[in-house]
């Protein structure tokens, strides 16, 4: 992978290689769409967010110290500008609000499922939704410090990395929004 | 509640994967004698359960060929391929 990587970037960089790009927005692209729509709640802002966070890495390549690891930085990018947003607040998009600029696809139709029969889909999504809803009620520091901790399984040190923390405000980040999870999914 | 900030602060370290095989044996010790503790250390994994067990999404199927289309151009130079 980490080749991979290096060997696109190179040609981005030296030939402006639009190809590469895609390549490598086709590597990431899940992952951080995965973290903007945990970040912000909702699939209409988390794409909007991934798109200029693949705009912007493209535009400040030159920027990228090739000696870190790409995701890093990358994942630096999405989580400043999904804080950015959350500063800013809007008022809430609804889920089952129409995506703009599609046909009818609500926020539902793009939540991956694995195949479960339909009454086991109903639970299991209302309890991810329900988790979703409690992690989107973290202050954004903690938020994203457990985001992308247990669902992107990232070690300590690259999350201080990505958030630009030390690795001790990473941990008490951490328990502080594992704790304040606990309180409201313990009842379950 | 951890009865004690020392057990709360353990139940921490043990979940970052921090403790020594004879400070977790200490702890499950505790956890015999202090049904808070081991309810709050109960409670606690059930939490990372839950939000690890949230299923991975993709993102939307069009979104690379919407980037494409956004990039602006880099460097001055004319994209001359397709």
């Amino acid at each position: 992978m980490d080749a991979v990587v290096k060997r696109l970037i190179k040609a981005i960089k030296k030939e402006d290689d639009q190809d590469a790009f895609a390549e490598l927005v086709d590597l990431y692209k899940d992952k951080v769409y995965q973290i903007a729509y945990r970040m912000t709640g909702n699939s209409y802002e988390a794409q909007d967010v991934a798109q200029e966070a693949f705009l912007r890495a493209y535009a400040n390549l030159e920027s990228y110290d090739e000696s870190r690891k790409f995701s890093t930085w990358l994942f630096r990018i999405t989580t400043n500008l999904c804080i950015d947003r959350l500063r800013k607040k809007k008022p809430d998009y609804s889920l089952d609000a129409e995506i703009k600029g599609t046909e009818g696809l609500s926020g539902y139709s793009q939540l991956s499922s694995e195949e479960l029969l339909p009454e086991e889909q109903v639970v299991a999504f209302e309890m991810q939704d329900w988790v979703q809803t409690e992690i989107a009620k973290l202050p954004p520091k903690y938020r994203s410090a457990i985001i992308l901790r247990y669902i992107e399984d990232l070690s300590i040190k690259e999350i201080g990395d990505i958030l630009d923390l030390p690795d001790n405000t990473v941990k008490t980040h951490i328990h502080r929004g594992r704790e304040a999870l606990r309180k409201r999914l313990r009842n379950i | 509640m951890a009865c004690q900030k020392k057990e709360e602060k353990q139940i921490d370290q043990y979940l970052d994967g921090e403790l020594s095989a004879a400070e977790r044996k200490e702890l499950f010790a505790h956890f015999e004698k202090c049904p808070a503790c081991a309810a709050h250390y109960r409670e606690l994994n059930k939490t990372v359960m839950f939000v690890q067990s949230t299923s991975h999404l993709e993102a939307p199927p069009r979104m690379t060929d919407q980037i494409m289309q956004n990039l602006p151009s880099r460097k001055k130079k004319p994209g001359w391929r397709k």
